[in-house]
């Protein structure tokens, strides 16, 4: 018998189906495992967190080290003007422990609250505001975090998505890449609500306060005219875009029949702060 | 956002530039492979046919270094965390191999036979975090000579 050589009709050592589909597959495995291990992360930081109380956070966080905020006589009268009025804020949005205040000099327009009672304000805000009431609501609104409880959410939330990361990182390969993006549009849509919803805490402390709702949207005109992140970008931004919550406010002043008064005017030593400058 | 965005165009341009040269590459070894049929070429250590008398006979190889493009390194790397056929892998090495075989077969054009054939294949570069990036496959064998009637 001759042996006649052909070639194989078909090469059965690769696979036809595609790559790309398996890859799909893959990484939408991937990141639904990841979305809900965050999620109910996230749920379980929540439920510690309701069980930590203010008492307990001050003293988990009192070796927090916080920066000591401006130095001199002038600016340390900013700092205890401040402090007054969260002191008169606190009550009427029935935050019973002390909240400490602490400015630093940057030209960042911004206030953070931290875990421990503690509120930063950065004095490139006092460059926003032309109003009492308008500080008055960034503050409000950083006290409506304590009273929700964001900063420590914020904080455990943090953690976890954190943990994911390295988790993803230390399985050697460049995924992360791909999957921090989905987590990351989570968290920030978690954050935009809870944002929203300080909003509206610091609405309510205002008309406690004032007795009226005038300077609210004061903060959030001045930083819409300074930048916009765009229609795409928005969804990743973990503040909701100051347009839309003016519009928020607005909306809830209408709701809630609050007035619209004249402001106060921004307090002598709140005015001239050197900012960004130490 | 930016990374993802320049990560997302890597694999593409991955994936497009990895494919094409694919079946280039596929096209090229089909002709060749066809080209080199009707040589004799076996793993046995003897030659399959006896009767004639041997000339020369000398040790020949052809070896390769393919790599695997962007697009399969990353779904590799997906894979790696379910587990299973990497099937992305599978084309890599097959032509690696076949291309071996096609370059040994070209080393010595007018061998008569090749005998003892062994392919070895080891990868040679790990990129970053030990993902293998290329493979080595070597082709070697004996290549045998015929006295002409």
């Amino acid at each position: 018998m001759d042996y006649k050589p052909t070639r194989p009709e078909n090469n059965d050592n690769i696979t036809r189906d595609s790559p790309v589909k398996e890859a799909l597959v893959l990484l939408s495995g991937v990141l639904a495992f990841f979305l809900v291990a965050y999620c109910m992360l996230g749920f379980l930081v929540d439920w510690a967190i309701s069980r930590i109380s203010p008492k307990m956070e001050a003293a988990i966080f009192s070796g927090f080290q916080v920066p000591s905020g401006l130095g001199t006589p002038e600016d340390l009268s900013c700092q205890a003007s401040l402090q007054h009025l969260t002191n008169e804020l606190r009550k009427c949005c029935d935050i019973n422990y002390p909240v400490k205040i602490i400015v630093i000099p940057s030209d960042t327009a911004n206030a953070i609250a931290l875990a421990g009672g503690t509120i930063v304000v950065f004095s490139g805000i006092f460059d926003m505001v032309r109003s009492e009431n308008g500080i008055a609501f960034v503050l409000a609104h950083e006290l409506g975090h304590f009273k929700h409880r964001d900063h420590l959410r914020g904080m455990g939330r943090g953690i976890v998505l954190t943990a994911l990361s390295a988790l993803l990182t230390g399985s050697g390969s460049s995924i992360t890449q791909l999957t921090a993006p989905g987590i990351h549009l989570t968290q920030a849509r978690y954050s935009r609500q809870r944002e929203a919803m300080a909003d509206a805490q610091a609405l309510e402390t205002m008309a406690c306060y004032y007795g009226h709702a005038g300077g609210a949207t004061e903060f959030f005109q001045a930083m819409g005219a300074a930048d916009d992140p765009g229609r795409f970008m928005a969804y990743f931004a973990s503040h909701p875009e100051c347009e839309s919550r003016i519009a928020a406010l607005k909306k809830a002043i209408q709701e809630q029949h609050f007035d619209i008064r004249p402001v106060k005017p921004l307090p002598p030593e709140l005015k001239h702060l050197p900012s960004g400058k130490l | 956002m930016e990374q993802l965005i320049f990560f997302i165009i890597l694999i593409m341009l991955g994936y497009f530039f990895g494919r094409r040269a694919e079946s280039k590459h596929y096209r090229s070894i089909e002709a060749r492979e066809e080209f080199w049929l009707t040589r004799p070429t076996s793993t046995f250590k003897t030659i399959s046919n006896s009767g004639r008398t041997i000339r020369k006979s000398e040790l020949v190889s052809g070896n390769v270094v393919i790599s695997v493009d962007y697009f399969k390194r990353i779904a590799a790397g997906l894979r790696n965390l379910f587990g299973g056929e990497v099937r992305v892998y599978e084309t890599l090495v097959d032509r690696a191999r076949r291309e071996a075989l096609l370059r040994l077969h070209e080393s010595c054009g007018d061998a008569d036979e090749i005998i003892n054939i062994r392919l070895e294949t080891s990868s040679i570069y790990k990129g970053k975090r030990k993902q293998v990036g290329s493979v080595e496959v070597l082709a070697f064998g004996t290549a045998v000579y015929f006295e002409q009637n």
